[in-house]
């Protein structure tokens, strides 16, 4: 077999990343007389444009039919090579990548045993590849008509600017009101406009536009089919179902904010003046800023990072609450020109765009900035008699190294933004995952921030990660862009990596009919054989290592496949029998 | 010398390949010993590819995939457990231990995680030592020896 074959195999340096730790001229030199290697090369970066070319020139001048990439992770650059392939006239599936980077010179010190697991790894590849076999392509037509999950800024955006590019969209809200978080704000930082302006437009373009189906008391509870050809089942509060045909969804479910009772020094259920910041935000909708008894504070003090950057809550930074403190400063010396504005804050992050220069105007207003230690919170207890304020808060004040009472009125707790909780539902109805703080994870942290593990699948604004309503609207015209891309080609190049059953090999037991989470396998009982659709397979390869008859292949991951990358991986351990 | 063994890890695309990419991104260390065969799901690891590793060589294999409920596929990971449990069984009736075969599950987001998996399971096989079959289990397939005498059939 392997002598049949005419494979290039190429070792990227990655510039010192690889070259740092793993000798590639070393590698080369181990794997170029393996059977079936016609040429083997290392060169500075393979996914540049000259390492592309190589490979390309090397097809035509060794006619080579397989290609091996020693580099990065297949999940960074497995379809520019599969890109580069096609170029050159071989099919995208001729190509194997040997994870040397990711998976090897960057989590090893040991140079010599990193080397030679790079040479066990290029040598697996090359076994693997040997076995590859030319697949192709399927197209499946894509449904234009989007599903959007939630109905906050981020979920309005998508919407409206998919309608506006002439598609049908159905928003699907689980509240009674569109609007989501951003709804519950007075103003917004830094530039001090107001949600309420900024929200009700997209609101009336959503509600106005015979392009866009609003939903409300709805939720998602079942997604079926594949990227471009969704079927989803969309449920209301009383219990009706309906099913829709979609090509896409994006999912933005935003986020809840702390709650702020588990701090319990903060106070917060105990004295009726400790609230939130979205509890101050509804009076300063309200236009009333005052105490729980009525009176005007005198004394405000703001309590930064609730929540956030504390090992026992939630160890990242919410991102908003700095800038949003810092409008408080804003609305209240406004609203009340002689009350005291304190605030307790651990880091001022006041970054972006604008966020400096809102920093600077709320220094100017008399506000005090108190530092305290990260997740050493401050104390609030009720004020004694005699004092001229209802609460006391006292800080231990790192600047100065002193332990101050703070007079306060009202505290204000800036509780941060935390995932929210059935965020594991939707996770799971739509086929994406969360990271450990329950946010919802992108394909490519930089390069690919509004994709998901499902193709099909987007995520914007804040169910991806705590995020301000620029960054969030941002991502949601991101997603919408992505969405129009897949209309505009108008079909949907399905994975030509499914299972496949053998009819001669199947004995018709029909194991694998109930091992399908997808119901992909049909059973014909006149033939009294098994068969699998291939556009409802995922390639899981559950069926595949279930058969008792190994009648089903997994195309891409065959068992001959797999069994030569287990020997490649092993050809040269030291303890071989 | 110390004995250094080879750890075969079969890992899910979407979980655990992830996993052990991020502990790269995030330069986390850990031993050279695991070499990684990637597969779209656990549940698509057959047993004969845990016994094909162990007679090619292998000291220890370790199959990684999503934790419970966040399988990408589902529920591939809970067939990858149940035959998990069926082939242990199977591994120590061939007098090969139990703790050279573990399944763990690692996240996304968990590279952290899965760098210590792999340097707890080296530093346990290496006190283990290297794997020994049985001399049988570990020759490579030939043709089906003769048998040495006629077998007797009775005839009743």
């Amino acid at each position: 077999m392997n002598d049949e074959c005419r494979i290039g195999v190429y070792i990227c340096n990655c510039g010192t990343n690889i070259a740092k730790v793993i000798d590639a001229g070393l590698v080369r030199d181990r794997v170029a007389d393996l059977p079936g290697v016609a040429c083997a090369r290392t060169y500075e970066y393979m996914c540049s444009n000259p390492g592309q070319e190589m490979i390309a020139q090397d097809i035509r001048e060794h006619k080579l039919d397989r290609i091996v990439v020693a580099a990065c992770s297949p999940r960074m650059h497995e379809l520019t090579f599969g890109n580069a392939l096609e170029d050159a006239g071989l099919n995208r599936h001729m190509l194997e990548m040997a994870n040397i980077r990711e998976q090897c010179s960057w989590v090893h010190d040991d140079g010599a045993r990193a080397t030679a697991k790079a040479a066990d790894l290029t040598h697996a590849a090359i076994r693997r590849v040997a076995r590859h076999e030319p697949l192709e392509k399927q197209e499946a037509p894509y449904t234009p008509a989007t599903m959007v999950l939630g109905g906050g800024i981020a979920g309005l955006t998508v919407a409206v600017e998919l309608a506006d590019a002439g598609q049908h969209v159905h928003l699907i809200e689980r509240e009674s009101r569109l609007g989501g978080n951003v709804g519950r704000v007075d103003l917004t930082a830094p530039y001090l406009d107001s949600a309420r302006d900024i929200l009700a437009e997209k609101i009336i373009l959503a509600e106005s536009n015979p392009r866009i189906d609003v939903q409300l008391r709805s939720t998602l509870t079942d997604l079926q089919g594949f990227v471009g050809n969704f079927q989803a089942t969309v449920t209301h509060q009383d219990g009706a179902a309906q099913q829709l045909d979609v090509g896409s969804v994006v999912v933005c479910t935003g986020y809840r904010e702390f709650d702020a009772s588990r701090i319990e020094r903060l106070g917060y259920g105990k004295h009726l003046d400790v609230i939130t910041s979205f509890e101050l935000e509804q009076r300063l909708r309200a236009g009333k800023l005052e105490t729980a008894d009525g009176r005007v504070p005198r004394y405000v003090s703001i309590v930064h990072c609730v929540g956030s950057r504390h090992a026992k809550y939630h160890t990242y930074c919410s991102r908003v609450c700095c800038m949003t403190a810092l409008k408080y400063g804003h609305e209240i010396k406004s609203a009340l020109p002689d009350a005291m504005v304190t605030d307790l804050y651990v880091d001022m992050l006041s970054f972006g765009k604008g966020g400096e220069d809102l920093y600077r105007r709320t220094s100017e207003l008399k506000t005090m900035f108190l530092m305290y230690e990260k997740e050493d919170y401050p104390v609030v207890r009720a004020a004694e008699k005699g004092d001229d304020c209802g609460l006391l808060v006292q800080v231990e004040e790192k600047l100065s190294g002193e332990t101050i009472d703070v007079p306060a009125d009202l505290v204000v707790l800036m509780v941060g933004m935390q995932a929210r909780s059935d965020g594991a539902d939707v996770a799971r109805t739509v086929g994406i995952s969360q990271d450990r703080h329950g946010w919802f994870i992108e394909s490519h942290p930089k390069l690919a921030p509004v994709s998901t593990a499902t193709e099909g699948v987007f995520i914007a604004g804040c169910c991806q990660s705590p995020k301000d309503i620029p960054d969030s609207v941002a991502q949601a015209r991101a997603s919408a862009a992505m969405v129009l891309g897949h209309i505009a080609r108008g079909k949907v190049v399905v994975d030509a990596r499914y299972a496949q059953v053998d009819a001669d090999l199947c004995s018709g037991c029909r194991m694998c009919n109930e091992l399908c989470p997808y119901t992909a396998i049909g059973y014909d009982p006149e033939e009294g054989r098994s068969d699998i659709q291939s556009a409802l397979c995922k390639a899981c390869g559950t069926c595949v290592a279930a058969c008792p008859s190994g009648a089903i292949t997994a195309r891409h991951f065959t068992d001959e496949q797999i069994l030569e990358q287990i020997e490649g991986v092993l050809a040269w351990s030291s303890s071989q029998p | 010398m110390e004995f250094e063994p080879t750890i075969v890890g079969f890992l899910c695309n979407w979980c655990s390949y992830t996993g052990a990419d991020l502990a790269g991104t995030a330069r986390i260390k850990h031993r050279p010993n695991l070499r990684v065969v990637r597969v779209m799901c656990t549940g698509r690891v057959d047993p004969t590819f845990v016994l094909k590793a162990f007679r090619s060589g292998a000291d220890g294999v370790m199959i990684c995939g999503c934790h419970p409920g966040d399988c990408h596929y589902l529920e591939g990971n809970d067939k990858a457990f149940r035959r998990h449990q069926l082939l242990k069984r199977m591994l120590v009736a061939y007098g090969i231990e139990e703790q050279r075969l573990r399944l763990e599950w690692v996240s996304a987001s968990e590279g952290e995680r899965y760098a210590r998996l792999v340097d707890t399971m080296t530093a346990e096989l290496r006190v283990l030592g290297p794997l020994k079959l049985a001399p049988d289990l570990g020759r490579p397939p030939g043709p089906c020896p003769e048998p040495t005498a006629p077998r007797e059939v009775a005839h009743g």
